[in-house]
């Protein structure tokens, strides 16, 4: 089967030669099969947004190999990163990230119009996406009208919207009340099930990360153990988490 | 201790430090320039022909005053949002607030101050060196015109610290006044927009009306100079809020219809751009009225400068109807009158005794006189003819200038050829040429006039001929002209580093928005062809209208100057090229913040 994402002994260093130089990322090796639901944990400095920074071409990683949708983008010029981005990649940061000027529809259309689809093709492509996350109603509301969860529902809409081969979620949960945070998880989860979207999370909170089907921890830079949900209940698995989080700190 | 915070703090936001004292030096200067010039009474008399002038420059004060006060505010804000933050953390840590307001006021006061030295410094020095340039520029004779004068220097001072004082106060209590928590989150907190269509409309309207009264009373101005006492005021008010309710009614409007055009606004990011626009719209309504008037200003200042230089030609022909004058030609001098380009050339003998001088009637029915005039009130000049100059005063006037000055003074008479065979006198004769255009033969013009003086070594300081004319009234205008010029390049340094420091300021806020633009995957170039796009659009909103009112504000000198639209374009011109430029630096700074 191909794969979304691979990730072959990736290596981070930041810092010029002969100068005090750090170590952010060290033979990191890892794949996401297509529909897959992937999460990466780890504590705060333990490299993870330089990963994330890296799969979504943000940033470029200083030796080996990172394939998404079977193109080596480690060898992308910046245009076409931007291309790239436009067109493979949803992303959902932690602080929504919408545009204040624009309304929730004006949002979610952005990574269309930025490709130059037709205005036709752009409305059901948005009304449809709109409709799996529940936002028709608060379409032509801008962002400062919208509740913390409206908001990330609709950065949801956004990255979806384009359908790329892969979304990217950078603490998504991070903002949200935990009611929020719920019903944001269930609503990946329901995309992730029913459209066969493959999804990788970056979290340090492990109630999200109990929506995952796998779990990589990451620790100074290297992945240290990896957790899989198989046939286990979300609170199975959720307690094994928390398990995995306190053993693996140490 | 705080105090050491706090200057460290300046440090790490040098650069934003950097654009705010810019900022306050470049209106220093300007102020200082503007000064320099109008409260100069002996140049402003000297170089003016009206008594209006003191009374356009005093408007000249007051306006130039309000939009430095608008401006000192609006630059005090952006100090204030700047370091409330850091405020309010030292408030947090049990910082007493009275110890704050004390070292805001400090800040805010020594900021002025030295911005306010410097910038004075770099006023003199910009005002010697604009002045030198326009001078050498347009060939032009100024008296009585310095670029250090003290009263400037000192009113200038006394305006900026009364100014940078009542900042200090109200900064100091607006920070003892908040909160803690509202200094630590201000920056977060959303900016919600109103949107009333009734109030829109109402404001259109309304806007329109204020335009239209504001060029109606230019325009009276122009065909009755007398109102001009009240007419200024009048436009100044409805002109100025015209354009607010315009720009803050019509411009949104238009936005609003490009957004509803999918089309248009879904293709890329214009739904982006316009958004931003009517955002800032919003924001910039008051500044982007008050750089349109100041645009205004500014170019019709250049645009009457230069209007006062195409008057000298008619004014110079009403002064004297013939281009040249020869007493007693030699050969020397008839050879040279080969050299212009005539029209008419007329011949008349006259005999001088102790106290007359004798025409012969009979050589002005063959060849009339012809005489200059110009209505002062007008400023049009007539010429005409007539064949008997004994009844015709400005006739008289005209042939009085033709003689030697000591024969001016003597009484004409005019009379038959018998009577002036009889007198005992020699016979002086008189050469009156007149050329297709003395502009056109001016060089040949000059060469005759100075051979003249040559000849007739009283001429020198006496001479009546229309070339001296020519050499007064170029003099007496360049002096017009040099104050049109300065005004409106002072004008246009004053309200382009106003637009620019306002788009600047906002940029910050934009940073984010651009990050994440990048993040989703919008190419650079695009990103850059959005910020050009906007800021073209918040330079040419104020352009276009600055460009109508000055268009429409030339009536009102539809009296005062000869043809007041003759070759608008040469001012026009060289007001968007320098316009132009800021709105190239303007993009490339905002880029240098907002583009990483």
């Amino acid at each position: 089967m191909q794969k979304i994402v691979d990730v072959q002994n990736i290596e981070k260093i930041y810092g010029k030669a002969g100068e005090k130089q750090f170590k952010a990322l060290s033979d990191v090796n890892f794949e996401v099969k297509p529909g897959e639901f992937v999460g990466i944990m780890g504590a705060s400095g333990s490299g993870k947004t330089t990963l994330l920074n890296i799969l979504s071409t943000l940033d470029t990683p200083t030796s080996g190999r990172v394939e998404i949708a079977g193109q080596d983008i480690t060898k992308l010029k910046n245009n076409e990163m931007a291309d790239f981005r436009s067109n493979k990649i949803g992303f959902i940061f932690q602080d929504f990230n919408l545009l204040e000027n624009l309304t929730a529809y004006e949002n979610i259309a952005l990574p269309l119009a930025l490709q130059n689809k037709p205005a036709k093709a752009i409305k059901p492509a948005v009304m449809n996406i709109s409709e799996k996350l529940g936002l028709t109603e608060i379409l032509n509301h801008y962002p400062t009208e919208l509740s913390g969860g409206q908001k990330q529902r609709v950065a949801a809409a956004r990255a979806l919207v384009h359908e790329p081969s892969i979304v990217f979620g950078d603490e998504p949960t991070g903002a949200l009340d935990s009611k929020s945070a719920r019903a944001l998880m269930d609503t990946l989860t329901k995309i992730n099930r029913e459209d066969n979207v493959s999804i990788l999370l970056v979290t340090h909170d492990p109630f999200s990360a109990s929506f995952c089907d796998r779990i990589l921890f990451i620790k100074d830079g290297e992945i240290g153990q990896e957790l899989k949900k198989e046939d286990h209940s979300r609170a199975e698995y959720y307690q094994e988490i928390l398990d995995s989080l306190g053993t693996f700190a140490e | 201790m705080l105090n050491k915070l706090a200057l460290s703090g300046i440090k790490h936001r040098i650069r934003d430090y950097s654009v705010l004292f810019s900022g306050l030096m470049i209106a220093s200067a300007i102020f200082y320039m503007f000064m320099s010039l109008a409260t100069n009474k002996s140049f402003l008399n000297s170089n003016s022909p009206a008594s209006a002038t003191s009374f356009i420059f005093g408007f000249g004060i007051v306006l130039l005053a309000i939009i430095t006060i608008v401006y000192i505010n609006y630059a005090n804000t952006f100090l204030l949002s700047m370091r409330q933050k850091e405020y309010g953390m030292f408030m947090m840590l049990g910082a007493k607030s009275s110890k704050i307001s004390r070292m805001i006021f400090i800040e805010t006061f020594a900021i002025g101050a030295i911005s306010t030295l410097i910038g004075t410094a770099l006023g003199i020095l910009a005002t010697g060196f604009v002045s030198k340039w326009i001078i050498s520029a347009l060939d032009m004779q100024v008296k009585h015109f310095n670029s250090f004068y003290l009263p400037a220097l000192l009113s200038t001072f006394v305006f900026f610290v009364v100014i940078f004082m009542f900042s200090a106060i109200k900064n100091s209590m607006s920070l003892r006044r908040s909160k803690v928590l509202t200094l630590l989150n201000r920056d977060s907190q959303p900016v919600k927009i109103k949107r009333n269509g009734v109030l829109k409309a109402v404001q259109a309207v309304l806007g329109l009306v204020l335009l239209a009264l504001g060029y109606l009373s230019m325009w009276y101005i122009g065909q009755n100079p007398g109102f001009i006492m009240i007419g200024i005021p009048i436009a100044l008010v409805t002109i100025v809020g015209g354009t607010y309710f315009t720009i803050n009614s019509f411009v949104t409007a238009f936005i609003v219809m490009l957004k509803h055009n999918t089309k248009y606004s879904q293709k890329g990011l214009n739904n982006f751009t316009l958004s931003q626009l009517s955002f800032r719209i919003n924001d910039y309504t008051k500044i982007l009225s008050m750089v349109s008037i100041m645009f205004a200003l500014a170019l019709g200042a250049i645009t009457v400068g230069l209007g006062f230089n195409n008057q000298i030609d008619n004014v110079v022909n009403g002064q004297n109807y013939y281009d040249v004058q020869l007493t007693n030609p030699d050969a020397a001098q008839q050879k040279r009158l080969k050299g212009l380009n005539i029209e008419k050339k007329n011949i008349y003998n006259f005999k001088v005794d102790k106290t007359n001088v004798y025409y012969k009637t009979s050589e002005f029915k063959k060849q009339p006189l012809g005489y200059a005039q110009i209505d002062t009130k007008t400023m049009i000049s007539k010429q005409q003819i007539t064949a008997d100059p004994s009844k015709n005063d400005n006739a008289k006037f005209e042939l009085m200038n033709t003689r030697m000055p000591d024969q001016r003074g003597k009484v004409v008479k005019f009379v038959n050829t018998q009577e002036f065979n009889a007198i005992n006198a020699p016979t002086t004769t008189t050469v009156l040429v007149k050329t297709n255009s003395f502009k056109n033969n001016l060089a040949e013009i000059k060469s005759i006039s100075k051979a003249e003086v040559k000849r007739y070594p009283v001429l020198k300081n006496a001479g009546a001929d229309k070339y001296s004319a020519y050499t007064m009234i170029n003099g007496f205008f360049s002096g017009l002209e040099f104050m049109g010029f300065f005004l409106g390049i002072a004008f246009l340094a004053m309200l382009a580093s106003c637009l620019m420091f306002k788009i600047l300021s906002g940029a910050n806020g934009d940073v984010k928005r651009y990050n994440m633009l990048y993040k989703i995957g919008t190419q650079q170039k695009v990103l850059r062809a959005t910020i050009n796009k906007e800021i073209g659009v918040l330079f040419s909103v104020p352009a276009i209208l600055g460009i109508v009112h000055v268009l429409l504000g030339l009536q009102m000198f539809n009296k005062i100057l000869y043809k007041p639209y003759a070759n608008i374009e040469i001012p026009f011109a060289i007001f968007i090229v320098l316009y132009l430029g800021y709105y190239f630096v303007t993009r490339y700074l905002y880029k240098k913040i907002v583009l990483k």
